[in-house]
């Protein structure tokens, strides 16, 4: 029997398998897009209570992994979208200051980005862009399921990746000194 | 910068760029500086990206999950079983096991209430017959009572165990051993019949709370759907093993009850 059948009919250890496996990735997601991992592991209980309460409408037109992350995504942003208005002012950044996007000082193949130095750098990127970007570049989704995941156009997924992209060297490269980072 | 080779950069990193594109990309780096600086510091981001690892979530969170999904109903004590044959004959010897432990208990407390000269019926019986409100009969009233009420408990749980037992199987059957309409049917019409005694008989209990006929007709009725609930799944396992003739003795028996 299918691992959804059985969740849907109410067997914890099907659900508990689920929760394995998908689990990891959500929560990697979660934190990034949240930057507290305790506001993330509280997302991360109400994005799988929301996922069995929602398994029925499940039809497997996507990939239950890419359906997850859809979840996850939403929840995500509605969470940030009512914490703080300061989002849209970021997402205002992102599409009108595109000159700013160009590096400060020296290019980022010269020197070593550190851990560090992405996650502050991810924090600082529009909720939108941040999603597309940790979904594509990190958790290694196509532009396909990103799309489906953040419910966008494939062509969305892309400009948001390659807006990521830039506003990180912009961000990578004042760090050095005590600059954007 | 030349933005027009950004997307085509984009596309080297992410390794979808065409080959006709991709050389027209590599004569573009080799004259122009400000691009191979773009596409090294993609390079670095990305490579930077790669050394993100997986994060994992406390083990509690789990069980947070867990216990609001039991709290809200959504989930069931017990897995449901799969379909394959072994688990479904595991769940049939739960089954099996549990109703002989619990028909044990219950046959035991039953015979306290069904012997005639039995210390509960003759203890119950006292009060009305002789000095209705003293104090050291009124606590075996109140004994027999709550022994009563252990031993309908015990009926209860094994009623309830064997329509789960029996709902697991038919669940994990997929289908294969459902019972025939005409089957089903007396099924279902000799649970109404037992579930209308059991109600009556609790009826006639809460006017006459120390008859002992009542109890008798209660204890009757919850026996007979414990034994209904048994055939039930047996018959189920019959079907399922294809053994018709097995299932025909079951169904010839549930007839004649």
């Amino acid at each position: 029997m299918a691992l959804v059948e059985r969740c849907r009919r109410g067997d914890l250890a099907a659900f508990e398998e689920l929760y394995k496996a998908h689990a990891g990735k959500l929560f990697s997601v979660a934190c990034r897009m949240l930057g507290n991992p305790a506001d993330a592991e509280d997302l991360l209980q109400e994005i799988f209570l929301s996922a069995h309460r929602k398994l029925d409408g499940f039809r497997g037109e996507a990939a239950l992994g890419t359906w997850l992350y859809r979840l996850a995504t939403n929840h995500c942003l509605d969470y940030l979208r009512s914490r703080a208005a300061r989002t849209s002012q970021l997402t205002d950044a992102l599409d009108d200051e595109r000159g700013h996007f160009e590096p400060a000082r020296g290019g980022l193949a010269e020197r070593s980005i550190t851990r560090m130095d992405l996650e502050r750098a991810l924090a600082q990127l529009p909720d939108g862009c941040r999603a597309a970007f940790l979904l594509h570049d990190v958790q290694g989704l196509e532009h396909r399921e990103v799309a489906e995941a953040l419910g966008i156009a494939e062509g969305t997924s892309k400009s948001q990746v390659h807006k990521a992209r830039l506003r990180l060297r912009f961000l990578l490269s004042g760090a050095e000194g005590g600059g954007a980072v | 910068m030349h933005t027009t080779y950004r997307e085509s950069i984009h596309e080297l990193i992410d390794g979808t760029i065409g080959a006709i594109r991709r050389t027209e990309l590599e004569r573009h780096l080799d004259e122009c500086a400000e691009c191979r600086s773009f596409l090294a510091d993609m390079k670095a981001i990305r490579q930077a990206t790669d050394s993100l690892e997986p994060l994992d979530p406390p083990d509690g969170v789990w069980l947070q999950v867990a216990g609001r999904l039991r709290q809200e109903g959504r989930v069931q004590a017990l897995p449901t079983p799969t379909p394959s044959r072994a688990p479904r004959y595991a769940v049939l010897a739960i089954a099996a096991s549990l109703v002989l432990a619990v028909g044990i208990a219950i046959g035991l407390l039953v015979t306290q209430f069904r012997t005639p000269s039995g210390p509960a019926q003759t203890t119950a019986a006292a009060p009305t017959a002789a000095a209705p409100n003293a104090p050291p009969e009124t606590v075996d009233v109140e004994s027999v009572e709550a022994e009563f009420r252990l031993a309908e408990q015990h009926y209860q749980n094994a009623i309830a165990k064997l329509e789960q037992a029996a709902r697991l199987d038919q669940a994990a059957s997929g289908g294969d051993n459902a019972l025939d309409p005409q089957t089903a049917a007396m099924l279902q019409k000799s649970l109404q019949v037992i579930d209308q005694a059991i109600a009556e008989s609790r009826a006639a209990l809460r006017s006459e709370p120390l008859s002992a006929s009542a109890r008798d007709s209660l204890f009757d009725a919850l026996k007979r759907k414990v034994a209904l609930l048994q055939d039930t799944i047996a018959l189920m396992n019959e079907m399922r093993k294809g053994n018709s003739a097995g299932s025909a003795q079951i169904v010839d028996g549930l007839n004649k009850s």
